[in-house]
C-alpha cells in the first residue's frame, strides 16, 4: 500500500476518524492503531506480518527480562541474546544470499566448491527499519535511558504504519512517550501536517519519477549509450532523484503522523547545501545517521581511543552504514567512499597548525560544489549493479563529450533545479506559507489542498514507482 | 490514558512556530476529506483510466464502479476542465484517453513453400558504419534489463544504431490495449523510426483470462482456452506483421521460467503460440527461448546460477520473474546471434 495511491487513501480516511474518536479511550485505541498498521503491513505480504509480530513479542520480552535484572552480567547477556536475535533475522532475510554468493565466488575463483546453496530469500519490506527501532529498543532499556512499556504499547510503537516501512527511525524516548499520553484533538498541527503531504508526493511523484523515467534509468542502465552531459546530467539527476524520493515518503509520513496527532523528528536539513561530509551527515538520513552515531560509533568508542581508533570508529560505521543499505559490494563501497571523506575530513582539521578560517561567501559556495560532487560521486557506486557498471559510468563521463544529448531536456534541467535549488531557500518561506494556509478558512484550506493534488496528480507520471528506500 | 492532569491541564498556545495556527482534530478531518474529495473530481479522468487499467478482478470492478460515476459528475460540473488544460500545457493531452482499437494488418494470403524456398535463406544484407542497422527495442517491463544490455553490447558496433530508447512499458501487454495500445505504438513507431531490426519481448502482464479491445461481440474463454489461444494468436500475428512487413527482422524474446509454476506453465502457453507465429515466418521473425537460460540443475527456477567458472551469478529479480543483468547480457549475446544469422554487422571492419 504505497503512500501516493487511492488505496491508501481510503485507509487513512477510514483510521483518521476512527483514531481520533478512539483516542479518549487508550485501552481502545492501541488495539485499533496496532490493527490498521497490521493491516497496512499487510498490503505487501501478509506472510511477514508474523515476522513483525515476532519482532514485536522478542524486543517486549528481552526488554522486560533486561530491566528485571539488576546484575551487570545478566543483563549484558540479555542484551547480547536480543541482539544476536534482532541482527540474526536481519541477517537472515538480506545479507544470507550476499553471503553465500560472496563466499561462493571467493572459494571458486582457488577452484574450491563450497556447499552452500543461495536461497532466493525475498527481503520483507521495512525490516531494517523496524530491526533498529527494536534494537533502540532494548539498548536503551539495558542502559537505563528508557523504561519498557507495556506491551499495547511497544507493540503500537514498532508497528505504527507511518514510520513502519521507511523510516524515519524514531526513537523510544520520541515516539513511546506520546504513544503512552493522550493527544489533545484541539491542537493539531494542520498546516503542517498538509504542507509535508503536499510538498512529499510533489517531490516523489512529479521530480523523483520524472527524473528516473527521462534520463537516470537509461543512463545507469546503458552507459556507453549516452553522450558525457547526459552521463554527468544523469548523476546529478540520481542524486536529486533519491533525494526527492526518500525525502518524499519522509514528508508525508510526518504529515500523516501529526494528523494522527504524533510527532516526529525530521530526517532532511538541506543536505546538498552541506559544507562538508560530516555536514552531509547531520543532514541527511539524520534519524539514520543519529542511530549509527549513538548504538553503533560511540560503543566502537567514538573519538575517545585516539586518532587512529576515530578513524577505525569512522570507517566501520560507514562501511555497516553502507551495507545496511543493501546487501552489496557496491553499498559497502558507497560507506567506504563517504568513510574515507570524513577520515580525511577529520584528518585535515586536525593537523598541526589547522586554523579554522571565517566563512566567506566564495569560502562556503566552493565547499558547499566540492561536497556535492564527493556525494555524487559515492551515489554511482550506490545506483549501479557492479563496479563493472561504475566503473563504464565513469569512463563514459570523460570519454563522450561533444555527442548529441537528447535525454537533457529543459524538463529534466529543471526537475534537478527544482530539486536542488529548493534546499537553498530561506528557512522562513515555509513557515510563512504554513501559517497563511491556517489563517484560511476551512473550505478555502480544501481548495489549495485539492489544487495541489491535480496538480502532482496531472504532472505526475503514469503509475507509481515504488519508494527507493523500500528496499533497505 | 485520559487522567486528571491532562483534563485539567492549561490550554496551549494555539500557535506553533512561524505564527501558523494549530487547528482541530475535527477540522483536520474535514480539511482532509474535502480537499481528497474535490481533488479526485478535478482527478477524475485520470482515476478513471487507472480504473481501467488495473487487473481484471473485483478489485478493477470496484474502483470501475467508483471513478464512472465520478468522472461522469467531475464532466458535468467541467471539474475536468484544469485538468485536461493542464495536461495540454504539459505536452501530454492524451494521458487520460482509453485505446482499446486492436488494429492489426489483414494475414497475408497463405502461399503454399515449395522445398526449395525453405532450403533458401534471405540473404544477408550488409550494414556498415555508413549504412548502419536501426535498432528498435520494445515491449514490456521484462525486455528493460536485456534492452539495456544489448544496447551496451552494440556501443563498440558502430553499424548498428539504436532508434530512440528502450521502449519497456511496465504493465503492458497485448492483451490490455487499454493500459497500453500497443498495436497502434507498434505501427507508429514503424513509421517514424522505421528500424531494420526490431527486438521485441510481450507476454510477461498476458497469463490472465482478461483481454480488452476484443472484436464487437467477440466472447473468449479463459487463459489458455481454444478461444483465447486464437484470439491472442491473432494480436502476436499482427504485432509480427506490423514489424516485418515494414521491412524490420523482429526477434522476439520469449518468456523465462517463473519462480510460480503455475506462472510457467501459463508463459509456456504464451511462448508456444508466439514460437509458432514466428516460425510461420522464416527469415522475417525468430524466436529466442529463454527457458533453459534460466533453468537451475532440477531443471526449475533458479535465482543463482553458477557460470563457467563456478562462481554463482544473480540471474532473476526478487520477485522470480523479472532479470538481473548478467541474464540481460546472456538473452542480449543471444539476441546479436540471431542478428547476425539474419545480417552481416561485421565484414564492414574488414574492409575499412
Amino acid at each position: 500500500m504505497l503512500f501516493p495511491t487511492a488505496t491508501f487513501a481510503i485507509f487513512f480516511m477510514i483510521v483518521l476518524p476512527l483514531s481520533w474518536l478512539l483516542m479518549p479511550r487508550g485501552e481502545r485505541w492501541r488495539p485499533f492503531i496496532i490493527a490498521a498498521s497490521f493491516v497496512f503491513y499487510s498490503a505487501w505480504d501478509w506472510r511477514f506480518v508474523f515476522l513483525l509480530a515476532a519482532s514485536i513479542v522478542w524486543n517486549q520480552v528481552f526488554a522486560l527480562a533486561i530491566h528485571r535484572r539488576s546484575d551487570l552480567r545478566g543483563r549484558k547477556s540479555l542484551l547480547a541474546a536480543a541482539v544476536v536475535g534482532n541482527l540474526a533475522v536481519l541477517g537472515y532475510f538480506k545479507y544470507y544470499d550476499f553471503f553465500v554468493t560472496s563466499t561462493n565466488n571467493l572459494f571458486a575463483s582457488a577452484g574450491i566448491d563450497v556447499p552452500l546453496e543461495a536461497r532466493s530469500i525475498v527481503l520483507p519490506v521495512g525490516i531494517s527499519f523496524f530491526t533498529f527501532m527494536g534494537l533502540s529498543y532494548v539498548v536503551d532499556v539495558y542502559r537505563r535511558d528508557f523504561e519498557p512499556v507495556g506491551f499495547g504499547t511497544f507493540a503500537a510503537y514498532l508497528s505504527f504504519f507511518p514510520h513502519l516501512v521507511a523510516g524515519p527511525i524514531v526513537r523510544p524516548r520520541e515516539l513511546i512517550p506520546q504513544i503512552g499520553s493522550q493527544r489533545d484533538p484541539r491542537y493539531v498541527d494542520t498546516s503542517r501536517a498538509f504542507f509535508l503531504i503536499a510538498t512529499g508526493l510533489f517531490m516523489k511523484v512529479v521530480i523523483a519519477n520524472q527524473l528516473a523515467a527521462n534520463i537516470v534509468d537509461q543512463v545507469f542502465g546503458a552507459p556507453n549509450q549516452h553522450s558525457s552531459l547526459e552521463v554527468l546530467v544523469g548523476i546529478y539527476a540520481y542524486s536529486v532523484q533519491i533525494y526527492a524520493d526518500f525525502l518524499g515518503y519522509t514528508n508525508i509520513a510526518i504529515g500523516l503522523a501529526l494528523l494522527l496527532g504524533f510527532t516526529f523528528p525530521q530526517n532532511f536539513d538541506a543536505p546538498y547545501s552541506a559544507t562538508s561530509i560530516a555536514d552531509f551527515w547531520r543532514r541527511w538520513h539524520m534519524t539514520l545517521s543519529r542511530w549509527l552515531r549513538d548504538y553503533l560509533y560511540i560503543p566502537l568508542g567514538g573519538n575517545r581511543g585516539g586518532r587512529l581508533l576515530t578513524y577505525r570508529n569512522l570507517m566501520l560505521t560507514m562501511l555497516i552504514g553502507g551495507l545496511w543499505h543493501g546487501a552489496g559490494w557496491t553499498f559497502i563501497a558507497w560507506g567506504a567512499i563517504h568513510g574515507t571523506a570524513l577520515v580525511a575530513e577529520r584528518w585535515w582539521r586536525e593537523r598541526p597548525g589547522f586554523v579554522e578560517r571565517p566563512w566567506t561567501r566564495s569560502r562556503r559556495a566552493w565547499h558547499r560544489f566540492v561536497t556535492f560532487q564527493v556525494v555524487c560521486f559515492a551515489w554511482i557506486f550506490f545506483r549501479s549493479d557492479s563496479f563493472a557498471d561504475a566503473w563504464d559510468l565513469i569512463v563514459r563521463l570523460f570519454t563522450a563529450w561533444g555527442e548529441p544529448s537528447p535525454l537533457v531536456s529543459g524538463g529534466v534541467l529543471a526537475a534537478i533545479a527544482v530539486g536542488i535549488g529548493s534546499q537553498y531557500l530561506p528557512r522562513r518561506l515555509p513557515l510563512v506559507i504554513m501559517a497563511r494556509f491556517s489563517r484560511l478558512p476551512i473550505p478555502a484550506q480544501a481548495a489549495v489542498l485539492s489544487l495541489a493534488l491535480l496538480a502532482v496528480h496531472a504532472m505526475g507520471p503514469e503509475g507509481v514507482a515504488p519508494f527507493i528506500y523500500f528496499q533497505f | 490514558m485520559e487522567t486528571e492532569d491532562t483534563r485539567r491541564r492549561k490550554p496551549r498556545p494555539r500557535t506553533a512556530e512561524g505564527g501558523r495556527r494549530l487547528q482541530s482534530a475535527g477540522s483536520a478531518i474535514v480539511v482532509a476529506l474535502a480537499g481528497l474529495l474535490v481533488g479526485l473530481l478535478l482527478n477524475a479522468p485520470g482515476l478513471h483510466k487507472s480504473a481501467t487499467i488495473q487487473p481484471g478482478g473485483w478489485k478493477r470492478d470496484a474502483a470501475l464502479a467508483v471513478t464512472g460515476p465520478l468522472e461522469s459528475v467531475s464532466g458535468a460540473l467541467l471539474l475536468d476542465r484544469p485538468r485536461r488544460a493542464l495536461k495540454a500545457v504539459l505536452g501530454r493531452p492524451g494521458d487520460d484517453e482509453i485505446d482499446t482499437a486492436v488494429a492489426v494488418p489483414l494475414p497475408a494470403p497463405e502461399k503454399p513453400v515449395t522445398s526449395g524456398e525453405a532450403a533458401a535463406p534471405p540473404a544477408r544484407e550488409k550494414f556498415s558504419p555508413k549504412r548502419k542497422l536501426r535498432l528498435w527495442i520494445a515491449g514490456d517491463s521484462l525486455v528493460v534489463v536485456p534492452g539495456e544490455s544489448l544496447l551496451r553490447a552494440v556501443g563498440g558496433n558502430r553499424a548498428i544504431t539504436p532508434v530512440g530508447k528502450i521502449d519497456g512499458r511496465i504493465a503492458s501487454g497485448l492483451e490490455r490495449p487499454d493500459v497500453f495500445n500497443w498495436f497502434t505504438h507498434v505501427r507508429e513507431e514503424m513509421r517514424s523510426k522505421k528500424p531494420r531490426a526490431a527486438v521485441v519481448m510481450f507476454g510477461g502482464n498476458d497469463d490472465h483470462g482478461f483481454m480488452t479491445g476484443l472484436p464487437e461481440g467477440k466472447e473468449i474463454g479463459p487463459f489458455g482456452s481454444v478461444t483465447w489461444q486464437a484470439e491472442y494468436r491473432r494480436r502476436v500475428a499482427g504485432i509480427m506483421d506490423a514489424i516485418t512487413r515494414n521491412g524490420a527482422y523482429l526477434v522476439w524474446i520469449g518468456l523465462p521460467i517463473s519462480r510460480d509454476d503455475a506462472q510457467t506453465q501459463r508463459y509456456d502457453t504464451i511462448n508456444a503460440i508466439v514460437q509458432k507465429e514466428a516460425a510461420k515466418r522464416p527469415g522475417r521473425a525468430a524466436y529466442l527461448d529463454t527457458y533453459f537460460f534460466f533453468a537451475g540443475e532440477d531443471g526449475g527456477f533458479a535465482q543463482y546460477i553458477a557460470d563457467d567458472s563456478g562462481r554463482l551469478v544473480r540471474m532473476r529479480a526478487d520477485d522470480g520473474v523479472h532479470f538481473e543483468r548478467p541474464a540481460g547480457d546472456l538473452i542480449a549475446e543471444k539476441v546479436l546471434e540471431r542478428l547476425a544469422e539474419r545480417y552481416d554487422l561485421t565484414s564492414w571492419r574488414r574492409s575499412s
